[in-house]
């Protein structure tokens, strides 16, 4: 509230200034005064009106007016940000007023693209972020989560819970460009900043997110998918020096920590290896078969809930080697009890100093954010991040301005170097391998037992160290009055470097065989063999371990990366205003030039002397090492002319031409104009009638195209790139240059059109509603060309060959009302919708990629009638001899023949498979007899050389794009407390599982499942006899198989009754607060002081059935890799949690 | 003000920045050096060696699934392909895309990266030249390498899909019409790689750099793409899929006498013989053995150390400590019947003593000394019980059996013995069953005993290490052709010989034939070079246990003796080779009561041939019957539709077949590729 209200005086009073001059004045008395806020604080910059008349004045830098009115009038006090209010003069000479501030009116003012507007004033689709409401007293680590669900149309999805993480960002629609990004450009103070988590929250002033074509295109190149402009606080206004200090203590803990399965994951295990035909043990490692599972369901009624989690492992007891010397384990380990630590703590503190002196106004800030992971096992699991930012600018003469700037920042992403793996770490392997792999620390011998738990907790410390530096300087030169000049130029510095020390390991194996334990005189020792019942090993068995062994994997080795890139951005603008009579113009002109470089190195050096201090001086093995190094650079110039005439017709013109060093020479440069336009109704003299209820109206449209080139640099040649193979001549690794590829040299900008439409309105000036469509075109999209064959020898040239549509809409609604009993209530909800149609990809038919018409994200698949039953074949439960009399063999493949008439699926189980009892019986939509997914096509000529669908049984069955975003908050103020609560959710949003946690037998021979899946599946156990003595003939999930790692294959499709429903509603936070009263805080010569509680993400509404997945997980995303982390199989990672924090901000 | 001068007053200099780090096509053919570079990048493809890291394609079989006759597993059969697969084709060059269908078939995916790798080298170095960037002599060099190098390829093509479609030239992006053309007959795209072949063999260096491709590397590669194509062209001749070639016997004739003619080059200089023990071939360390073995023609080095990753798998599997890296497959009772007695002679009728014991400590000392060194000892757990040692040298398995913690370099993915991509052995063998076809069927001159001294006898006189020399394994008898006709193995004219479509084609082998493919069985043991053989001889049968019954049968084990010493039955006699831990191999346990089974011997034929009795099973007591060739557990057989004549070339992928149709669609040209017999849909 603070940030705008700053911004609201300063407009304010510059209206006032241009309201007050040529005013003149009635013969009445004079009336002077001070207008003060409900802190005491003076307001600059106050209209003080006659009522009725359009005589007024505004208040001084001390908030002081004087002006003459009429002895029996009255005084209409208003300012932007406050409440108006009319005080009767009734004869006084003097009248002190205390404005009551309105936050819904503190939105008035926006900042724009190199400005700031009025909101009634805006043409294009901007919105003005809240910032209060989404940053403060959230325990949040970075500005990206606090703007999830606070604007329609800006989708923040945060895809991974990995500390220090980015969110993804994208503003209308979640695809802008094929090969190009489709992400916001983010700038603080008009600079592009590599990650919005570089930010300290604190130091923000406004934000406003730019969605539409017409309001960012003057920011041109990177622009095209929105704008996420963010201003930083720049000083105070007035002579004051404040201090404001903001802490928050948060605690973490999991959403969810009953979703792994524990003997029941070994129950599948054992069924779908013994429908594969294999009775002896399975797994990986620790294996399991069906005596195994029973003495494991033996042991969790004896010792489950009375041994110690942390009690060694015993040989005997735990575990056994089979008659094959394969180990058997026993015990059953929850991966949550050892390798999460509920209650994380998380603090942040906020120190800033804001004032102004003199000429010159100043805010210097810092920040810390610690942020603790919630590895159990390690202490290196961290994300910490130290801010520093200065601004001061000061007023050398009448005509100039300078100001300078530094912001620094400091980040360490903290963890235990036990892989370097990205692909898979150690979240991989807690989800892979079963309930019995021993997480335990050490055997009944105190070794340390070889897992992920003791090798996370052996580790070293693996560090991400960013720096980032910019340093800002600029002026602003006024020549005359209307006429500013703006020069800015900044330097960012952003330094990463990543640790990766290694380690040697000193523990058991857990992947070798046992070794017979010998007394000392060599004769065999023996120990109670507990689970003799079931595995007929004899009563007593020899006593085995582990071999106890040092190991390094590929990590006895000092890995050290480091790259820098360099950003220098000019700004210089010119803007004038210019007023004639009723017509109002504003004028921009510009040029921006952006010149980004970016260097790399890394080196490594194997064996290390001493695993305690891993250094490059201590290691004495081979050294490697290598580099990278690119750049491009864009300039611009732009101009923008608005137009607004008597407050009622606005319009807007903007003009860029820009280039890109990304595009071959003659295609470099070229226009992007963008117009829009907007009407106020209610400012027309024929509304003027109804406007106490329809308080404001405007109808708004925009148009613009802008140039995207956010593709990679040098597509138009042919390069020829080094390699380094495996290859070895003269005992050195060969260097190899690689064949060019095909290009298209005539690669250039791809085109983003959007057309916008707004209508915004407010009823009883209480109610506001804001609603948008747009449509946006990325026409002339650079994607690979479509329609060459596989026969080309390589990968398809790229060039401007597609187009793409996105259309949506958004609404927005907020309430706010003050009682007069100082009551206030405050309540909004906003709901968006995008969707994107592919509109121009060649001829291309195949439903697998792309074609013209096709919805992005759409999911083909399968839809299924139920599980095949005993019933359908004709056969009684358990006549397993039976069914086998009933395989046919078409040319396809192998089917049972069922007395139902149902299609045969033998067509798509892949292997030996047969689809029988239990199984997923899909639906032949297409009614030919045969489940099968056609030749993929769209069309294909029928015998008859007729059009005809050509994907057999397939059917869009969902889409992986998240749809109908949703949010609403209530905030609620009374007598200094305040309650808010913000809840966020998504309508539609599917996905097709690629993991343990999502699809049934996605590697049961690994053992780790989600017990969702390993407590519902359809099974049946026969005695003897071949009597079935269990069964579950109502399970959701089909009969077990093993899928070897994959999320289709036998008899297991990509079909609508698995697909995961990723919808959801969730309660992202719950505040309560209360300021404790002025007039105590003020004997400690304090401000303000505010406590409150927070809880973050504490109740989640999904449709998982229980699978133990974030509904906004992000198959692959990653802070530490963004494409595949950790395979891409869905949830494996850090587990999603909730926190609960406290927190106090003082101002003094 | 001092700001603005900051701002780059060029525009366009500002704005120009192509790429810091990587080469223009453009600029980049310049010199011989920027050539040798541009090749380089082929090497891990085309010889893979132990491939690199977990990698497995073209690399020996110890860790890979089997497809040959040669291996079996416990439980069922894998499948080989049994519906047409979506997506078998690649656009890149990259090792990674080398295609899983070289496990299947140790042949190639539908990939024309590297077609159009070479079509474009030889543009350039025709641009080279003009330029006057090369001599005549570099030209000529590296024109016939890549010349070879697309020769190979498209054999590998022809190896796996039989038709392809033929390109001598870059494919241009906008030529529709070649990127969718049907396939070429493959008599027709052979004779193109033989034109190659002849460029290559007349043009490329004698010696251009250890382990660089040279004259000697083309003509041992190119003999072995020769006599693939002939001997399939000779065994194949009726299949369907060859309709569409023209001349099939003059064709295989040209190509067998091909084979011929580019194995004798290599012969012919001399440079090459057979110096240096069989294992140290397979486990050599750290460094090349060209130069130093004379039979190593082009060796894949590895060295971890040097460069971080250069490493491979393959010792890891052969080290015996089954608990990690175990082999899932292993040879089995059709193998052990293969391999030749000291004497010369097969099992059958050999007169070596205790040649009749399949007990492996029997086997290493009676039958040829590569037995010995590329199998354990003793029997071990492997679904079969025999356990393969071949990929590792003698001191990286004592490890595991002394019960001490081997280096790195014996285990996992970070091995470091190198592996002879190309030796001598198989250019003699080569040429040799190439004039043997070529006498059997197109009137070529006879076989002479010179030709076997040349070629498999020169062989046979490899040196013997010192490890074999003191288990008492000796060289094996020199092959004389009177012995080949005093020796009538019952084997070759066996009903089993008869259910296959090389017997059908040309009738049963002969005698000399039946040796020389046993050679081949013997050198090449578990190196992918079986699954092409059984491939191109019409043999695909003997994959299927119902027309195979050895294949379904292990080796000799006394699981009696191999028992652990039970801690509950301390009299139990125990006295075979165990790890120093006490880990042994015990499957008499009571788990595996009816589980575990051995086949005894029923009798002995006159013909020296084994009739093996009905699978007796462990029933908790019978101890002292399970002593016989053991039964993988669980055996079943290969599902028998994938032992059919369609299998012996691999489906277009339906992707490619579906782009097609959907590029008529898109154009309403008719773009159509026909399918491989028996796999059309």
């Amino acid at each position: 509230m603070f940030v705008s209200n700053k911004l609201g005086r300063i407009f304010a009073a510059m209206c006032a200034l241009l309201l007050s001059m040529g005013t003149m004045w009635a013969q009445n008395i004079t009336v002077k005064g001070r207008v003060t806020d409900s802190n005491g604080e003076p307001v600059v910059g106050a209209y003080v009106l006659v009522e009725g008349t359009r005589q007024g004045t505004s208040t001084d830098f001390d908030g002081a007016y004087s002006l003459t009115a009429p002895r029996n009038g009255a005084l209409v006090f208003s300012c932007m940000g406050y409440r108006d209010l009319t005080v009767p003069v009734n004869g006084r000479s003097t009248i002190d007023v205390v404005l009551q501030e309105d936050a819904m009116l503190l939105e008035d003012a926006v900042v724009v693209g190199f400005g700031t507007q009025r909101r009634e004033n805006l043409t294009g689709a901007v919105s003005a972020v809240n910032v209060s409401q989404a940053l403060e007293s959230r325990p949040i680590a970075d500005v990206g989560r606090g703007l999830q669900g606070m604007t329609p149309g800006l989708t923040v999805r945060v895809g991974s819970t990995e500390v220090g993480s980015d969110p993804l960002f994208r503003i209308r629609g979640h695809v802008g460009s094929y090969l190009g990004g489709s992400s916001p450009l983010i700038l603080l103070d008009n600079v592009e900043i590599p990650s919005i988590n570089l930010v300290n929250p604190d130091d923000i002033e406004s934000i406003s997110v730019l969605k539409d074509a017409a309001s960012a295109s003057i920011y041109g190149a990177k622009a095209a998918f929105g704008v996420i402009l963010i201003t930083s606080k720049k000083g105070a206004k007035t002579e004051t020096i404040k201090v404001n200090y903001s802490a928050n203590f948060s605690f973490q803990s999991l959403t969810d920590t009953d979703g792994i399965a524990d003997v029941d994951a070994l129950h599948y295990t054992v069924e779908a290896a013994e429908r594969l035909g294999t009775y002896t043990p399975v797994g990986a490692f620790w294996l399991v078969d069906r005596a195994g599972y029973n003495a494991a369901v033996a042991w969790k009624e004896k010792y489950g809930s009375t041994l110690d989690p942390y009690a060694p492992m015993v040989y005997g007891r735990d575990w056994y080697l089979d008659a094959s010397n394969r180990k058997i384990g026993v015990r059953t380990y929850d991966p949550y009890v050892y390798m999460i630590n509920q209650g994380a703590p998380t603090q942040s503190h906020n120190l800033s100093v804001q004032g102004k002196t003199g000429k010159t106004n100043f805010n210097i800030s810092l920040g810390y954010l610690g942020q603790s992971g919630m590895l159990k096992p390690t202490e290196y699991d961290d994300f910490t991040r130290y801010n520093a930012n200065v601004r001061l600018s000061t007023q050398v003469n009448d005509y100039i301005n300078v100001h300078a700037g530094m912001m620094y920042t400091n980040s360490n992403k903290s963890w235990a170097f036990s892989t370097n793996s990205t692909t898979a770490d150690p979240w991989y392997y807690l989800f892979r391998w079963g309930p019995t792999y021993p997480l335990v620390p050490t055997d009944e011998f105190g070794n340390s037992l070889r897992n992920q738990v003791y090798e996370m907790g052996a580790a070293n410390e693996a560090n991400i160290k960013t720096n980032y530096t910019s340093v800002n300087v600029g002026a602003t030169v006024t020549p005359l009055k209307n006429w500013d000049i703006k020069f800015d130029y900044t330097y960012a510095v952003n330094n990463s470097q990543e640790f990766n020390p290694g380690i040697t390991y000193w523990a058991a194996n857990l992947w070798a065989g046992g070794q017979a334990v010998k007394d000392a005189q060599g004769n065999f020792v023996t120990v109670k063999n507990e689970w003799d019942q079931y595995n007929n090993l004899g009563p007593s068995i020899i006593q085995q371990t582990l071999p106890v062994q040092s190991y390094t994997s590929s990590y006895d080795s000092y890995y050290q990366d480091s790259y820098t890139s360099i950003r220098q951005t000019w700004n210089i603008t010119t803007d004038y205003s210019l007023k004639l009579a009723n017509h109002k113009f504003d004028f921009l002109l510009g040029m921006q030039a952006v010149d980004y470089r970016r260097t790399g190195v890394w080196g490594k050096k194997m064996t290390l002397m001493d695993i305690t201090n891993p250094q490059f001086a201590l290691a004495t093995g081979t050294q490697t090492s290598g580099g990278t190094n690119s750049w491009n650079s864009t300039l611009g110039f732009f101009g923008r002319v608005n137009y607004n005439y008597k407050e009622k017709y606005l319009v807007e013109a903007n003009l860029r031409y820009d280039g890109s060093s990304k595009f071959p020479t003659h295609l470099k440069w070229r226009w992007f104009p963008s117009f829009s336009a907007g009407w106020r109704l209610t400012q027309e003299p024929w509304m003027q009638d109804i406007t106490h209820v329809l308080s404001s109206m405007k109808l708004r449209a925009s148009w613009g195209m802008i140039g995207d080139q956010t593709v990679s640099s040098s597509q138009y040649i042919p390069l020829i790139s080094a390699q380094t193979t495996y290859w070895m001549h003269s005992g050195v690794r060969d260097n190899a240059y690689a064949t060019p590829a095909i290009v298209a040299s005539d690669i250039t900008w791809q085109d983003i059109v959007t057309l916008d439409l707004g209508l915004e309105f407010s009823l009883f000036n209480q109610v506001d509603f804001v609603l948008g469509w747009y449509q946006r075109d990325t026409k002339n999209m650079i994607v690979g060309m479509e329609g060459l064959g596989y026969n080309l020898g390589s990968p398809p040239p790229n060039g401007n060959y597609g187009s793409l549509r996105t259309r949506g809409w958004e609404a927005s609604v907020n309430y706010r009302k003050i009682f007069d009993n100082g009551f206030s209530l405050s309540a909004s909800a906003s709901i968006s919708d995008a969707k994107t149609i592919i509109t121009e990809y060649g001829s291309a038919l195949s439903i697998g990629g792309w074609y013209n018409g096709k919805t992005y994200g759409e999911i083909w698949g399968y839809r299924v009638d139920d599980l095949y039953t005993w019933d359908d074949f004709g056969l009684q439960p358990g006549q397993w001899a039976q069914l086998e009399q009933l395989i046919a063999t078409d040319k396809y493949g192998r089917y049972y023949q069922n007395v139902k008439g149902y299609a045969s699926q033998g067509k798509i189980t892949s292997g030996s498979a047969i689809s029988g009892p239990g199984d997923v019986r899909f639906k032949d939509l297409n009614g030919d007899g045969i489940i099968d997914n056609g030749s993929q096509l769209l069309t294909i000529k029928d015998e008859n050389g007729n059009d005809v669908p050509g994907y057999g049984d397939l059917d869009v069955i969902g889409n992986t794009t998240p749809r109908y975003e949703y949010s609403f908050r209530v905030d609620l103020g009374w007598k200094g407390f305040d309650f808010s609560m913000f809840w966020q959710g998504i309508g539609q949003r599917d996905l097709w599982g690629g993991s343990a946690l999502t699809i049934p037998g996605f590697n049961s021979s690994d053992g780790a499942m989600a017990q969702a899946i390993a407590g519902n599946f359809w099974y049946e156990t026969l005695d003897a006899s071949g009597k079935v003595i269990d069964a579950r003939y109502d399970a959701f999930y089909p009969r077990a198989h093993n899928l070897y790692s994959s999320g289709t294959g036998f008899n297991m499709q990509v079909c609508d009754r698995y697909l995961l429903n990723m919808a959801y509603l969730r309660l992202k936070n719950v505040t309560l607060g209360y300021t404790i009263p002025e007039k105590i805080t003020k004997k400690a010569f304090i401000d303000k002081l505010r406590v409150y509680i927070s809880l973050e993400n504490f109740l989640t509404f999904d449709n998982l059935r229980g699978l133990p997945i974030d509904v906004e997980e992000i198959p692959g995303y990653s802070i530490l890799n963004s494409s595949n982390y950790n395979s891409s199989r869905t949830g494996v990672g850090a587990p999603a949690f909730k926190s609960a924090s406290f927190g106090v901000q003082l101002t003094f | 003000m001092a700001l603005v001068l900051l701002v780059p007053t060029s525009c366009s200099d500002f704005l120009e920045r192509s790429s810091l780090v990587d080469l223009d096509d453009n600029t980049y053919w310049n010199s011989e050096g920027n050539v040798r570079l541009f090749v380089n990048g082929a090497y891990a493809y085309y010889f893979s060696g132990y491939s690199d890291n977990w990698g497995s394609v073209y690399a020996p079989e110890v860790y890979a699934t089997p497809y040959n006759d040669d291996r079996t597993l416990t439980g069922t059969q894998p499948n080989i392909l049994l519906s047409v697969p979506k997506d078998n084709w690649y656009r890149n060059e990259s090792t990674a895309y080398r295609g899983t269908w070289l496990s299947h078939r140790a042949s190639a995916p539908w990939n024309f990266a590297y077609i159009r790798k070479w079509n474009l080298l030889m543009e350039r170095l025709d641009t080279m030249k003009e330029n006057g960037y090369l001599t005549d002599e570099a030209y000529n060099h590296w024109m016939g390498v890549a010349r070879f190098l697309r020769g190979w390829d498209y054999s590998r093509f022809v190896q796996s899909f039989g038709d392809v479609p033929y390109y001598d030239k870059q494919v241009e992006s906008a030529d529709i019409d070649a990127q969718f053309k049907d396939r070429d007959p493959r008599t027709y795209v052979m004779d193109q790689v033989k034109a190659d072949f002849d460029y290559a063999i007349a043009n490329v260096r004698a010696d251009d750099g250890i382990d660089y491709i040279n004259k000697y590397v083309v003509s041992t590669v190119a003999a072995r793409c020769m006599l693939f194509e002939g001997s399939w062209l000779t065994y194949h001749k009726n299949d369907e899929a060859l309709k569409t070639c023209s001349d099939i016997d003059g064709h295989a004739k040209t190509f067998l006498q091909a084979a011929v003619d580019y194995a004798a080059v290599t012969i012919n200089s001399g440079k090459y013989g057979f110096n240096k023990d069989f294992r140290t071939l397979f486990g050599n360390l750290f460094t090349t053995l060209t130069g130093t073995a004379n039979e190593v023609i082009l060796y894949r080095t590895y060295n971890k150390s040097v460069n971080n990753s250069a490493q491979h798998c393959y010792a890891s599997y052969s080290g015996g400590n089954n608990a990690r890296e175990s082999q899932r497959t292993s040879g089995n009772f059709a193998t052990l019947k293969a391999w030749i007695c000291q004497d010369g002679r097969p099992y059958n009728s050999s007169t070596v003593e205790n040649v009749e014991s399949f007990r492996m400590q029997d086997m290493v000392v009676t039958r040829d000394p590569r037995f010995e060194a590329s199998f354990l000892d003793e029997t071990w757990t492997t679904p079969t019980g025999l356990y393969v040692q071949k990929f590792i040298d003698r001191e990286g398995c004592d490890y595991f059996w002394n019960g001490k913690t081997s280096p790195a370099y014996y285990n996992s993915c970070t091995n470091e013995n190198g592996f002879p991509c190309i030796r001598y052995a198989e250019t003699v063998l080569n040429w040799l069953e190439a004039k043997a076809i070529l006498a059997d069927f197109f009137g070529g001159p006879a076989v002479t005993q010179a030709d076997l001294d040349k070629s498999i006898n020169a062989i046979r006189t490899r040196p013997l290490d010192q490890v074999a020399i003191d288990k008492g394994v000796k060289k094996t008898a020199p092959l004389t052709l009177a012995m080949v006709s005093s020796m009538n193995d019952p084997e070759r004219t066996s009903n089993i010989q008869k259910t296959t479509l090389g017997y059908n084609t040309r009738g049963f082998c002969s005698p000399l034939m039946w040796e020389i493919r046993r050679e081949r069985r013997m050198e090449f043991f578990m190196e992918s070079v079986r699954t092409l053989d059984i491939r191109r001889w019409g043999w695909l049968e003997l994959m299927l246990s119902t027309n195979n019954p050895d294949i379904g049968v292990g080796g000799w084990v006394e699981l009696d003796l191999a028992r652990n010493k039970p801690a509950d039955n301390p009299s139990q006699i125990t006295n075979l080779k165990k790890t120093k831990n006490g880990v042994g191999y015990n499957l008499l346990t009571a788990s595996n009561k009816g589980v575990v089974s051995v086949r005894h011997i029923e009798k002995v034929n006159a013909d020296g041939s084994i009739v093996l009795g009905p699978r007796v099973f462990f029933d908790g007591s019978n101890y002292s019957e399970m002593r016989g060739f053991l039964v993988p557990q669980n055996f079943k057989d290969f599902d028998p539709r994938n032992v059919d004549v369609r299998n012996y070339l691999e489906p277009i992928c339906t992707d490619v077949i579906n782009q097609y149709k959907e590029k008529s669609m898109a154009t309403g040209n008719n773009y159509t590729i026909y399918q491989n017999p028996g796999w059309e849909e």
